[in-house]
């Protein structure tokens, strides 16, 4: 098992050894775009955000949590670590093509709990991506099984 | 039948939190990717459904709502990428929490427009009330007009760039983006602000606690150049640059759960 591996899984079975909560601990798994600066290459930043300029990236900026260069994905309150060595002069656009790569591949956890949780029709994938199914069409309060409502209720 | 304008219009639910009618009326003339249709007669709810409905499940991607008669919480949640043209005013909470659209408000808006606004770009043509931007994360708000008090507080994110002048407490506890503001600022401009930077045209009556002057960079002309030529509002005022004094609060000073809350 890699080291990577191993902290990830001490992460998910002792939460209480980590303060952060990054992207890979809530997916269970790190992601090829951060070990990988080609994984996120290809991604436009003009062409993924709203109006004539990069919007609301420009707010987008590279960050350290645990001591690891990371980018913030304000969707699920998580960080993204980048393992690769980054360039410099661009640490700014590969941490916002790395966010967007996560946005845009539905691996953001608070992507992954629209299907379950949107109340009214939304794009699964945000604004991020064109014609993204739409998910949100039936939402129904989820029921635990077994609860009952306490008497009086 | 009377124009749904005004609160004496609306009916509410027992508890007065909702609309009853919930279906979407389907009023729009829809040509292609295009569509419009008169909220003269429509409830707030019922123009919100409407606007959903073309959006989100009819592949519109630009849409003209007519008479929107300054009813409150319009155009909000939209999460998508598209345009929506208001002809006419809005009240307040309008195009909250939205993340995607880009947005033409050909009249004013009311209290709190933009509320956690995520992406997209928001134009109004006239003045907008207090709190506008509140809470904003990201995206582009250009007010043509004036702006109330408590602009942009608990700023996030993104960019509040109004033609006129602010009220009092504009940037109030702001953390981070941008404001950009080419008339006049009230008392407590900044007051404690964390981060983000505030550029003012005008006089600035008072600063509040830890807003301070900022030293100009080529970033900054870059910054107000692109944004006065992307939205052709001319050539910009000569600016003064606020920014955090960082001797009440920064960042560094933040636990790692609090420095989340600001990002």
């Amino acid at each position: 098992m890699s080291e990577a591996t191993t902290n990830i899984a001490t992460e998910r079975h002792n939460p209480e050894l980590t303060i952060g909560i990054s992207a890979e601990y809530l997916a269970g798994k790190r992601f090829d775009y951060q070990e990988d600066i080609n994984a996120s290459a290809d991604v436009d930043l003009m062409e993924s955000t709203p109006g004539q300029d990069i919007n609301w990236l420009e707010d987008i900026e590279l960050l350290q949590e645990d001591g690891v260069p990371a980018v913030f994905d304000r969707y699920s309150n998580s960080f993204i670590k980048i393992y690769f060595e980054i360039p410099k002069g661009q640490e700014n656009e590969v941490a916002r093509k790395v966010l967007l790569k996560h946005l845009q591949s539905g691996n953001s956890y608070g992507i992954k709990l629209k299907e379950a949780h949107a109340k009214f029709p939304q794009p699964e994938l945000g604004p991020w991506v064109k014609n993204s199914r739409i998910v949100g069409t039936d939402w129904k309060p989820s029921v635990l099984p077994g609860w009952e409502s306490p008497q009086g209720h | 039948m009377d124009a749904l304008t005004g609160e004496s219009q609306i009916v509410y639910d027992a508890r007065g939190l909702v609309e009853p009618n919930a279906e979407v009326p389907k009023v729009s003339s829809i040509d292609g990717t295009k569509a419009e249709f008169d909220a003269n007669d429509l409830t707030t709810r019922q123009i919100n459904l409407e606007l959903r409905w073309l959006i989100n499940e009819q592949g519109i991607t630009d849409v003209t709502v007519k008479n929107p008669g300054a009813k409150h919480s319009l155009g909000v949640g939209i999460l998508t990428r598209c345009k929506i043209t208001f002809e006419g005013s809005l009240g307040y909470f309008g195009c909250g929490v939205i993340d995607g659209p880009e947005v033409h408000i050909k009249g004013r808006v009311g209290w709190s427009s933009c509320e956690n606004m995520m992406s997209g770009t928001v134009v109004v043509e006239g003045n907008a009330g207090s709190l506008t931007g509140a809470a904003m994360r990201g995206g582009d708000l250009i007010i043509k007009g004036r702006l109330g008090a408590r602009t942009g507080i608990d700023q996030k994110g993104g960019t509040i760039l109004t033609m006129g002048s602010v009220g009092a407490n504009t940037g109030f506890m702001m953390q981070r983006g941008r404001q950009v503001i080419c008339g006049d600022a009230g008392h407590g401009l900044g007051d404690s602000m964390y981060d983000g930077i505030i550029y003012v045209g005008g006089k600035v009556r008072s600063l509040g606690i830890d807003c301070v002057p900022g030293e100009w960079t080529d970033a900054d002309t870059e910054f107000i150049d692109r944004k006065f030529r992307i939205y052709e509002l001319g050539t910009p005022p000569a600016f003064q640059k606020f920014v955090c004094g960082k001797k009440l609060y920064n960042y560094d000073s933040l636990e790692a759960s609090e420095r989340k809350l600001v990002l």
